[in-house]
């Protein structure tokens, strides 16, 4: 048998060819659409921890890079903070959002879920529009500082509006995420959340306490994308709400879905691969749509655990509705 | 060895797109000049989209016709389509802004488009000429790359106000726009100045774009009796509105922005309930003007009706020419100098000259009103605002 | 006009867009009571219906209200095609996407259900472009002043034509073989295997059912605010779902008066209290239901499990 370069060693070079790649290929156009796309792959990340490790289908994904983007421009623009200081308070306060919508649905059987969390994460953005006193209504906000790193004996360096910055700034973050998300699947965390993706019932009955895992799933989840949503905010400068609508939700499920549910390596590729498409088919975005669709409805009739999910996800996914399943949800 | 292969070619996958993605950005020599344009060519402002773009390429044409633009290079029009999104209008930005061929950039349509995108392209030294955006926010930016060919909200808006209490003698006025960042901000100019003037706003209301239904809102506006309604927003909505307010039986008048300038409007809504509506636009009736004659001729010969914007585009489009001819070189910087000494140009709408941020200094707004089945011209209010 | 005017107005606004949340939620509540799945494609199914209406209309070169024999031709004409189509369509969703997924777990059928939806939008933005469409005026604009309340001609024929569809429904499921073929299918699918109902072809026939209200739906629809656009199914399937949870998810009384009661509260509180708002408001009912009350109003008439 061939031996299988060990999986730290494809990390490790796919990180080197990531941090070397626009320094060699120097374009700031490419630059940014790996930047894009490494974005999306941090809310991939998430999501996945949410739908992928514990099995909930949340359809209202965008609504916590929308509450951690408009956080973070907030503290921002009404008391100064920086950057590197406001990410925390956006990325917590995503992550509690996530714990509060998880309380009340936590009994709510698994398509209910999807609904409330689609209705969730509509509201999100109606309210952002309409709440125009506070968050700019319609217009957004504008103005957001970008991040400013002091180089010693340089001096302040203004993130500003080139790529390369950015590029790295989220590469770095998403070396983090990607550990930790590893690092948690590998845990008995990790393993009580497949445990609940499995069976909740019989996972409740071995003595795991489902309704914490469930919260701190759908915390995590939130974490992420207030992170994700932090960087966007100081990257673009200027935030509106029709950037965070039911659309993002569904394109990065289908990311997740496409790279394989569970599967961290395969989220990050879903995203690459759905997020760099419409880049590289310009003159194509109105299929972009059809496109994810297509990628749904094909995963799951042909590989429903997607390109790099596990056997044991497939095995789940197509195994028989139990009894239990059907019980009325409360 | 099949398994292992299995496994692994999601991330031969991953190699092979940025392969792909290298290859395919590889730079091509050529003696070509480019005008960058950015618009929602496809979506749901496809047809004003278009139609800018048409406008930008007849001006490219045009001039291509004439011969090289400089010696040894001929001129190009880019187009990028950011689907009237503001992530997809930065992402488009940067894309013009990275390719070296590109020296001035005409766009974008959408004011949240536009503003973002100004950032960039001032970062980067490139003129920018929006043909329409109407946000005056965006030349508030203090961006010295940033020009504008029409007439901003701050005009449009109280030149309807003036309209309705003078003319009209309309005081009492509810309010709608539909939530956008061109909507919400018309509608807060024109309330500003109702209010200047002694009139009256019974509500102020909004709506979400999409939506069908204004009958519920349509019924609360009938119950405060006003003599006029005024929508800032677009067409679609606008059509609805005109519709069933005909259904609830409100009277009055009813008078919009340039959101509703479109021949789609009249049809949705039917000829016989848009009788009688009025609408300001930003700039005046290009079949009126005899400096763009020879324009709208050129253009209804080669695609047919002229829409709203195209007349703009391609004012926007020959002042980027003839600042790239000043220039003599293609060089940003050069061209952006070259657009600076911009002083009574003789273009479609009279003489043309800029202001310091950027605006251009032809403030006319046209009115218009629909009869038989058309939109016809009232009159041009020349407008100072009085904010300069 | 005076208050009770006002309030009975925005009473039979309210009404009538309720009327058509209720053809729509059938379909939700039906296909759910079945086979427990959110079909997510049927708002879109609903917008099949309403551009396929428009075909025939366009087709037929009716752009005028039409009376007399185009009242009892052309116009049944248009409805039929509609039905048909969008029969079709479900009957063709549910063979080649849900069927096979029926037997496991729900996940993969509601994000292959996501897919479908959004394929479908994208296809008709495709084919019929991304501005709206003008859907013509068939319907003679004739209006009737009760007391000061102002309702139309084509108000009325909602009323109506939903009313009888929903007691047609209503017999059909409780008086015929096939609807009490449903209603067992309904409460154990595996027992009706045993007793020889065809239960696949149940199903089927739920689906088609279903689809051919929905396209009901888009027909009246496009008749009333006569422009149709290929994103209404979206918002339009969520508050119909929204009116079929609120009377109780599988039953099928439930959803006519889920829906009216969902229609009137938007109006009133769109008339009352703020426009923008409008959708957020039938969302929190939406919430507030799943989380609180999931059983909805009339109670959930799913399968009784052991």
């Amino acid at each position: 048998m061939i031996k299988r370069p060990p999986p730290s060693f494809l990390w490790i070079s796919t990180l080197a060819v990531a941090i070397v790649f626009p320094l060699v290929h120097q374009d700031s156009y490419v630059t940014e659409v790996l930047t894009s796309a490494f974005l999306y792959a941090l809310l991939a990340l998430g999501l996945n921890i949410v739908v992928g490790f514990t099995g909930l289908l949340h359809l209202g994904y965008a609504a916590f890079f929308a509450i951690g983007a408009y956080t973070y421009a907030l503290l921002n623009l009404h008391f100064h903070f920086s950057f590197w200081v406001g990410l925390f308070p956006a990325a917590v306060v995503a992550g509690l959002f996530g714990v509060a919508l998880g309380i009340p649905a936590i009994r709510v059987r698994g398509d209910y879920l999807a609904i409330v969390t689609l209705g969730f994460g509509e509201i999100v953005r109606i309210a952002f529009t309409n709440l125009d006193r506070w968050t700019g209504g319609p217009n957004g906000l504008l103005g957001i500082a970008h991040p400013t790193l002091w180089i010693p004996g340089w001096g302040l360096y203004d993130f500003g509006v080139a790529s390369l910055p950015y590029y790295y700034l989220v590469v770095g973050v998403m070396v983090l995420v990607t550990a930790a998300c590893l690092r948690m699947s590998r845990s008995r965390v990790g393993r009580a959340w497949a445990a609940i993706r499995e069976d909740e019932l019989a996972a409740a009955c071995s003595g795991i306490d489902t309704f914490q895992l469930k919260l701190l799933a759908q915390g995590c989840g939130g974490t992420v994308a207030g992170i994700a949503g932090a960087i966007f905010a100081a990257k673009q400068g200027t935030i509106t709400p029709d950037s965070f609508d039911f659309i993002l939700s569904v394109m990065i499920l289908a990311m997740v879905v496409l790279g394989g549910l569970g599967s961290v390596p395969g989220a990050i590729l879903g995203a690459v691969v759905l997020g760099t498409l419409p880049e590289l088919l310009r003159g194509f975005e109105q299929y972009r749509m059809l496109l994810f669709g297509l990628v749904m409805i094909f995963m799951m009739r042909l590989r429903p655990q997607g390109l790099l999910g596990s056997v044991q996800i497939r095995r789940e996914l197509l195994a028989k509705k139990s009894e239990t399943d059907d019980a009325s949800p409360s | 060895m099949r398994r292992v292969l299995k496994r692994q070619w999601g991330r031969w996958i991953v190699f092979g797109i940025l392969v792909w993605i290298v290859a395919g950005c590889g730079q091509h020599e050529s003696p070509v000049i480019k005008i960058g344009f950015v618009g929602p060519l496809s979506g749901d402002q496809a047809t004003q989209g278009q139609d800018m773009f048409q406008g930008a390429k007849l001006a490219v044409d045009q001039a291509a016709a004439q011969g090289e633009i400089l010696p040894g290079y001929r001129l190009e029009l880019v187009a990028l389509d950011d689907q009237r999104s503001p992530t997809q209008a930065v992402a488009a930005a940067k894309k013009l802004v990275a390719d070296r061929n590109v020296v001035a950039v005409v766009g974008h349509l959408n004011s949240s488009c536009t503003m973002p995108a100004s950032a960039i392209y001032h970062q980067a030294r490139m003129l920018q000429i929006t043909p329409v955006s109407s946000n005056p926010q965006i030349s508030r930016q203090g961006f010295d790359t940033f020009y504008r060919t029409c007439a901003t909200d701050d005009l449009q808006g109280p030149a309807a106000a003036l309209f309705a209490v003078q003319e009209l003698k309309a005081k009492r006025v509810f309010i709608i726009d539909d939530m956008t960042t061109y909507g919400r901000g018309l509608a807060n100019e024109f309330e500003k100045k109702l209010k200047g003037l002694g009139g009256e706003a019974l509500g102020h209301e909004g709506i979400v774009q999409g939506d069908k239904d204004f009958t519920p809102l349509l019924t609360k506006i009938k119950s405060r009796s006003p003599d006029l309604v005024y929508f800032a927003g677009m067409f679609p909505e606008a059509a609805l509105l005109i519709r069933q307010r005909r259904d609830v039986g409100l009277g009055g008048y009813f008078m919009g922005g340039d959101g509703l300038f479109d021949a789609t409007l009249i049809e949705l809504a039917t000829p016989e309930a848009a009788k009688g509506i009025y609408l300001t636009t930003i700039g005046s009736d290009i079949h009126r003007i005899p400096t763009a004659k020879h324009f709208v001729e050129a253009y209804e010969k080669k695609y047919g009706p002229i829409g709203a914007y195209s007349s703009y585009a391609y004012e926007a489009t020959h002042l980027v020419i003839r600042a790239i001819k000043v220039a003599g070189q293609k060089d940003r910087q050069a061209v952006l100098t070259a657009m600076k000494t911009v002083k009574d140009y003789p273009g479609l709408f009279g003489l043309q000259n800029f202001d310091a941020k950027g605006d251009s200094l032809i403030r006319d707004i046209g009115l218009f009103t629909v009869l038989g089945g058309k939109f016809v011209f009232l009159k041009t209010a020349s407008w100072n605002s009085s904010t300069e | 006009m005076t208050v009770w005017q006002l309030f009975f107005q925005q009473l039979a606004n309210g009404l009538t867009i309720g009327a058509i949340y209720a053809l729509i939620a059938l379909g939700y509540t039906m296909v759910y009571g079945v086979i427990q799945l959110i079909n997510f494609a049927h708002g879109e199914i609903f917008m099949v219906g309403s551009y396929l209406a428009l075909s025939v209309l366009l087709l037929l070169g009716i752009s005028q209200p039409v009376t007399g024999l185009g009242l009892l031709v052309q116009l049944p004409l248009c409805v039929g095609v509609a039905m048909i189509g969008c029969g079709l369509l479900g009957f063709g969703i549910e063979r080649l996407a849900y069927r096979p997924l029926r037997q496991v777990q729900r996940l993969a059928a509601l994000i292959t259900a996501i897919g479908i939806s959004f394929f479908l939008q994208n296809a008709v933005m495709l084919i019929y472009g991304a501005t709206d469409r003008r859907f013509p005026a068939v319907i003679p604009s004739i209006r009737f002043e009760i007391g000061g309340v102002t309702v139309t001609c084509l108000q009325l024929i909602i009323w109506t034509s939903s009313a009888l569809l929903m007691i047609t429904l209503q017999i059909l499921v409780m008086s015929t073989r096939l609807g009490k073929a449903m209603r067992a299918t309904a409460q154990d699918p595996k027992a009706c295997q045993l007793l020889g109902i065809p239960v696949n072809r149940i199903i089927a026939i739920t689906f088609i059912i279903g689809s051919s209200f929905a396209a009901v739906g888009g027909m009246l629809f496009g008749l009333y605010y006569n422009t149709i656009n290929f994103h209404d199914g979206y918002m339009m399937g969520l508050k119909a779902f929204t009116a079929a949870v609120l009377g109780g998810i599988g039953n099928i009384p439930g959803a006519m008066i889920g829906g009216v009661v969902l229609g009137v509260l938007e109006g009133l509180g769109a008339g009352y209290l703020s426009s923008q708002w409008k959708n957020v408001f039938a969302l929190v009912v939406l919430i507030g239901i799943l989380l609180f009350r999931p059983t909805g109003l009339l109670g959930e008439r799913v399968a009784d499990r052991p």
